[in-house]
């Protein structure tokens, strides 16, 4: 029984140093522990073309995850893809289970009470988009027609507020879905970004989609979780570095067709 | 994990909360009440129909229990627009609801009907019973009672999986809930406040189906 006793006493004093070194003096940084673990976590929203896609072999692809690709290969650490849908974005951040978030999510005053922007890297347009056969010109026409959105989005914090008395907004919790109700007459209109518009009016040419009105031009940044100053930091930096090379507009000319519009820096 | 839960924004929007409660409740309670009512049709189809009614009731059973709910939903909403039919957000996800839930009911009875003493049913023949008369009186009411509460359970699934309907726009409680933390980004919150609200409605259902079998088969005895 002393024997076992010793043992005992022996083992706790080998292990205690190494339980003890796993706690540094200074709280860690995620940004340390990126480093440290050789590995960088990014949310993505693979439901949301152009930005983020699955290309036909079921890889990510899309401009947020090319833009993740050359992010995490210049941070010169492993990346690993956490795939959240569009209402997972915000969530899944807090939660922990992923250090960024890169979702071609707008920037707007209310998610920033939530998360933290780092300087845009991207820009979209917002669109009211409805076969040519539905008249609407002005945002009043949306008055009495069923307009599908999709939660969670930009599309869902600014066309409830353009939209007039009688407007029946009707909600999605992905983007495919707002599509396939366009698709199969479930809603009237649906409001997109105008490059999944673009990509949903050549796929169904027979029922000649058009865009209607435009809602409103946004930015749109990685997110980190509040407190996370040293990552958002060196986020930036890669942003800024990468818009003077001209990686970030390649990267978008690529995946959208079109040109990317001065980025703006706060 | 510093995460300071702000419950009071919860609170501001919870008559909406409640608006979609309701409609988890009217969904459920109507599909319990039509898929029993569909499941007892298919058993009576199953012990007493020609071949070939028995032969696609089954099919209906097995291709419903082997397939995702999801799809069902999607199928109900997305694809019988093509064909003409166009069902509201609403009485799609009660249509899937109720042909889910009377294939699983269904099978569920089909386990109390065997378990009825073939006896029971030769002696009601002999004594002149009709086909009806018996499958009313001597196979589908033991039946109910001997399988009472794996149709409780059952019909307890339903109401959790009409979760899912927020897919197709429904408004239920998740499809609320959805909505409120995607706009006020307090996840955390309305996760858990939606949690207890679907644990209340469970007991409430539990509860409601117990006053339903003691007035069916204890009060007479």
């Amino acid at each position: 029984m002393r024997k076992l006793f010793k043992l005992f006493v022996v083992v706790v004093l080998a292990v205690a140093p190494t339980i003890l070194a796993a706690y540094p003096a200074r709280a860690e940084n995620t940004l340390d522990r990126i480093l440290k673990e050789k590995k960088i976590r990014v949310a993505i929203d693979v439901a949301n073309p152009p930005f983020g896609i699955l290309d036909s072999s079921g890889q990510p692809d899309g401009s947020d995850v090319a833009v993740a690709r050359q992010m995490a290969k210049d941070l010169g650490v492993e990346l690993e893809f956490v795939q959240v849908p569009s209402t997972g974005r915000i969530p899944s951040l807090l939660a922990g289970r992923a250090d960024v978030t890169i979702a071609s999510i707008s920037i707007t005053a209310d998610r920033a009470k939530t998360v933290m922007f780092c300087n845009p890297d991207g820009a979209l347009l917002i669109v009211i988009l409805g076969p040519k056969s539905l008249a609407i010109a002005a945002p009043a026409d949306l008055a009495g027609k069923r307009i599908g959105i999709t939660r969670a989005t930009l599309e869902e914090a600014t066309v409830p507020k353009m939209a007039p008395q009688g407007t029946n907004i009707v909600w999605f919790d992905e983007i495919g879905a707002t599509i396939q109700a366009l698709v199969s007459g479930q809603v009237d209109a649906v409001a997109l970004t105008s490059f999944a518009g673009s990509a949903v009016a050549s796929a169904n040419p027979g029922k000649q989609i058009e865009t209607k009105l435009i809602v409103t031009t946004a930015y749109y940044a990685p997110i980190v979780r509040p407190g996370d100053f040293e990552l958002r930091q060196w986020i930036n930096t890669w942003i800024f570095l990468n818009t003077q090379n001209g990686t970030l507009a390649a990267l978008y000319k690529k995946y959208t067709g079109v040109n990317l519009p001065p980025l703006p820096v706060f | 994990m510093n995460y300071a839960f702000r419950f009071n924004v919860v609170w501001d929007h919870f008559p909406e909360l409640m608006n979609g409660a309701l409609l988890t409740i009217e969904l459920s309670a109507t599909a319990m009440a039509m898929g029993l009512g569909l499941a007892v049709l298919c058993a009576y189809g199953k012990s007493a129909g020609p071949r070939p009614v028995r032969w696609l009731l089954a099919g209906y059973v097995e291709l419903i229990r082997n397939t995702p709910f999801l799809v069902q939903i999607f199928i109900f909403y997305f694809s019988l627009p093509m064909i003409g039919i166009r069902l509201t957000a609403n009485s799609a996800a009660l249509a899937a609801m109720t042909i889910n839930l009377g294939a699983y009911a269904s099978e569920i009875l089909r386990a109390g009907i065997e378990a009825v003493p073939r006896g029971q049913v030769e002696a009601a023949r002999a004594l002149g019973l009709r086909r009806l008369q018996i499958f009313r009186s001597i196979i589908i009411f033991p039946a109910l009672k001997a399988v009472y509460p794996a149709l409780t359970s059952q019909f307890i699934l339903v109401m959790l999986s009409s979760s899912v309907v927020s897919t197709i726009s429904a408004v239920e409680l998740t499809a609320v809930t959805n909505s409120l933390q995607s706009t006020t980004f307090r996840s955390f919150e309305f996760y858990f406040v939606a949690m207890g609200l679907y644990f209340a409605m469970s007991l409430g259902f539990r509860a409601s189906l117990s006053v339903i079998y003691w007035a069916a088969f204890e009060r007479s005895r």
